[in-house]
């Protein structure tokens, strides 16, 4: 129940208003037996249509009743003319509209609306559609209308172009739209897709009906359109926080392809590690690998027993297989589920070897930009700009402005980012742990390109408020890491995708870096993924709250066996 | 566009700013005795309960099931009821829930979706079910859960969410309301109850967000369904 309102009566209210209730409830009872024995019994005469009828008007979510209603006219099609079917079903609708008036928001009601409509010898989609015109009229933002009406141009081929001009007029014309910027989120890419190998031609032929419609992106003629539409709703209501949702759509990328990203192999481990695209389960997608000619039984494990689905995988190759240095082999992964494969050679005199796509070369952060689109762009980051200072209270627009800053360059806008950032938290303190999330994020992304520009394997990224980590399978080749000086609280276990950090073969420093934090790490639980370091020897845990527990030194030894350098 | 609502908590004057206001004297600590006289008067003997037989995940083709549910995501990350349904927060419960449970959490595009579901809070605390309604209590679990799966439930004003949810309780009769001022029902008790648990409330049991019910409940049954980190 919502939106019912605590109302304090007296005594005798009370009593009155029970007695009523009573009554009713009788009848209402009465009623719904008599349903249901008729039901029972098989039977489907007009008298079960008037008392479901009856039930119904003012109960449509009883959806047992329109079960049993939908019986019965389903017999009464075995017994009657086309004709009459015809006047049934219409008389039907009328009932419907009648409840829908009454309460516009029952599944049961919408459900049986289009079941009849469905079954109707001659439907009038026209009227039906003109019902949802109505209905949406008075309230845009009714989900059961919008699906109501997706079915209706469904079953009546209604041209999707007709349908985006009837989002245009109501987001013209209405406040709360953000329906109608949903359903042309699913309109656009079926009118003007952008054709996966040649992102800038329009015009090509819509992709058959995929249910996922909203991963096809939308040519860039027709986006940069969209763009200036979007934005005219935002500088008209920059309160409107449907235009700013889709604005953030409009800005966005499509999904990557599905693809190996990159195949890495160690001599001395006598191990590969597969570097996925998205997640995957490579026990299952038929992960093959091939040395010198030779398929090879391995088993794949994801960096962590639990991840059954994973963006990296690791297997290890029999003893001796490669560990001689005076060896060239050559490796190919197949992924034979997506037809896709991944060569690497190994060379003599060399102890490791890989083959990667970079995130530069993937466009993972950000898209190469035509020039038109990058004219646009620049031309919107000034006008929100201008919004913001008139506005410096919306948080909508400092966050655009940050996406913006990302589209067009991530690199050359950081500092300001960063300051962003830092009064968006302020405006919106609400959503600060978000905005720290989303910074960390985009500073993270940042230190991977400049990485990977600099074609060093050396993460560092220090004093940056980090709160998170993510991207962790792209530094799959990182061997040696800085995380100083940040605000993360723990290690996930993601972190195991670095498969190349130098501590697993001896060298420790990078842990003296990471350990040195804001003081957080406070439990056990924190410090477990160190566990899985075997060759970790020292570790200064000093200035964390952990050192102030009891037993802090015998629980450590035994989490961490190895260690025997251990400052707290 | 005017309002005129008989709740005195409700305000709205234009369609973008509905939202409630927590009066001074609402309730700011847990009931919790009152909830549980409210709850035992419904009746505690098993039969008064019925339950339904619950199908077998075997029975089902899993991998079109989740086909299915992945066709119902949309532009924010978001699921509606349909392919092609506008995205709610009820919707996107029972699907990061059927994700999780069909292991496939790695398909969600958790900071996307995540960011949808933390901008459901309002300046009142409370969260609504999606953009420009008012906020429920129900929604404290909906949305709550939801970001427990996806592991950002850090994301929402853990303080006030917990302010709104205490707030809408009834220090008569019990039981929690979907809002401060309404009546109470035991749909928004246990939402309320739940939401507390998840946001940490030591006083009350930890609550699975996946199947919603208590954690020592499920580990003594052995399950545990995946949630995002």
């Amino acid at each position: 129940q919502h939106g019912r309102v605590k109302v304090k009566t007296t005594a005798q209210q009370e009593e009155e208003k029970r007695k009523e209730r009573e009554k009713k409830l009788q009848i209402y009872v009465a009623a719904r037996d008599a349903c249901f024995t008729k039901r029972k019994d098989g039977v489907f005469d007009d008298e079960a249509l008037q008392l479901t009828q009856q039930l119904l008007s003012s109960n449509p979510d009883f959806a047992t009743l329109w079960n049993y209603r939908r019986e019965i006219l389903l017999h009464l099609e075995t017994v009657r003319n086309q004709d009459e079917v015809q006047k049934i079903y219409e008389a039907e609708l009328s009932f419907l509209e009648s409840c829908l008036k009454v309460n516009p928001k029952s599944y049961g009601s919408w459900h049986h609306r289009g079941w009849v409509s469905a079954r109707l010898p001659r439907p009038d989609w026209a009227r039906e559609l003109s019902l949802c015109d109505r209905c949406l009229s008075l309230d845009d933002r009714n989900f059961h209308c919008w699906d109501y009406r997706r079915m209706v141009v469904k079953m009546s081929g209604v041209p999707v172009k007709q349908e985006l001009d009837f989002t245009d007029r109501l987001i013209g014309s209405n406040f709360s739209n953000y329906s109608s910027w949903h359903y042309r989120s699913t309109l656009l890419p079926l009118l003007h897709p952008q054709a996966p190998d040649t992102p800038s031609q329009c015009g090509n032929p819509p992709p058959s009906a995929s249910p996922q419609t909203h991963f096809h992106r939308v040519c860039e003629e027709q986006l940069l359109k969209e763009y200036e539409l979007v934005q005219n709703a935002f500088f008209t209501d920059p309160n409107d926080q449907s235009a700013w949702f889709y604005y953030r759509w409009l800005l966005g990328r499509a999904e990557r392809d599905e693809m190996i990203s990159c195949v890495y192999v160690s001599r001395e481990e006598e191990r590969v590690a597969v570097a996925f695209s998205r997640p995957v389960n490579a026990q299952s997608v038929g992960l093959l690998l091939i040395l010198d000619g030779q398929p090879q039984r391995v088993e794949w494990q994801s960096v962590h027993p639990h991840f059954k689905n994973s963006p990296v995988w690791i297997c290890s190759l029999p003893p001796g297989t490669i560990s001689d240095v005076a060896n060239e082999h050559n490796l190919t992964v197949h992924w034979t589920e997506k037809h896709s494969h991944r060569d690497c050679a190994l060379y003599t005199g060399r102890s490791e070897s890989w083959c990667r796509d970079t995130a530069t070369d993937l466009e993972l952060f950000r898209s190469e930009l035509s020039v038109e689109k990058t004219s646009v762009l620049q031309s919107e980051l000034q006008s929100v700009r201008q919004l913001q200072e008139l506005e410096p209270l919306n948080k909508w627009c400092l966050l655009t402005i940050i996406l913006l800053m990302r589209a067009l360059d991530p690199l050359g806008y950081e500092k300001e980012t960063l300051a962003h950032f830092q009064t968006l938290k302020d405006v919106d303190s609400m959503r600060s742990a978000y905005y720290s999330d989303l910074c960390s994020k985009f500073m993270i992304e940042n230190t991977i390109l400049k990485m990977e520009y600099a074609e060093v394997r050396v993460f560092s990224i220090s004093d940056r408020k980090l709160t998170t980590l993510c991207h962790l399978d792209q530094l799959l080749l990182v061997t040696h890491i800085n995380l100083s000086s940040n605000q993360l609280q723990q290690l996930p276990p993601q972190f195991a995708m670095l498969q190349c950090l130098e501590v697993r073969i001896g060298t420790l420093f990078f842990l003296l870096f990471f350990i040195n934090l804001n003081s957080e790490i406070s439990t056990l639980a924190d410090l477990q993924p160190l566990a899985s370091c075997p060759k970790l020897k020292r570790l200064d845990l000093r200035g964390n709250p952990i050192t102030q527990t009891t037993n802090a030194e015998a629980e450590l030894a035994g989490l961490l066996p190895s260690v025997t350098d251990l400052l707290l | 566009m005017g309002v005129s609502i008989s709740n005195d908590h409700v305000i709205g004057t234009s369609a973008q700013l509905k939202d409630v206001i927590i009066k001074p004297d609402a309730p700011s600590s847990l009931l919790l005795d009152k909830h549980a006289d409210y709850i035992a008067a419904y009746g505690s003997k098993k039969d008064d309960y019925t339950t339904t037989n619950s199908g077998k995940m075997d029975t089902i083709n899993v991998d079109k099931a989740v086909e299915f549910v992945l066709s119902c995501m949309n532009f924010d990350g978001g699921f509606g009821c349909r392919p092609g349904s506008e995205s709610h927060a009820g919707q996107i419960y029972c699907c990061t829930g059927f994700l999780s449970l069909t292991g496939q959490l790695h398909q969600l595009n958790a900071d996307l979706l995540g960011w949808w579901l933390c901008e459901r809070q309002l300046p009142s605390g409370g969260l609504n079910g999606r953009p420009e309604k008012l906020p429920d209590v129900c929604y404290s679990w909906w949305v709550l859960a939801s970001l427990k799966i996806i592991g950002r439930i850090h994301w929402i004003d853990k303080a006030k969410l917990r302010r709104f949810i205490l707030a809408c309780q009834d220090e008569e009769t019990g039981g929690f309301a979907d809002r401060p001022g309404d009546m109470v029902d035991p749909f928004h008790t246990l939402f309320g109850v739940a939401g507390l648990s998840l946001l940490g409330d030591e006083q009350i049991k930890a609550v699975n967000p996946v199947l919603c019910m208590p954690e020592d409940v499920l580990q003594r049954i052995g399950l545990q369904p995946d949630l995002l980190s």
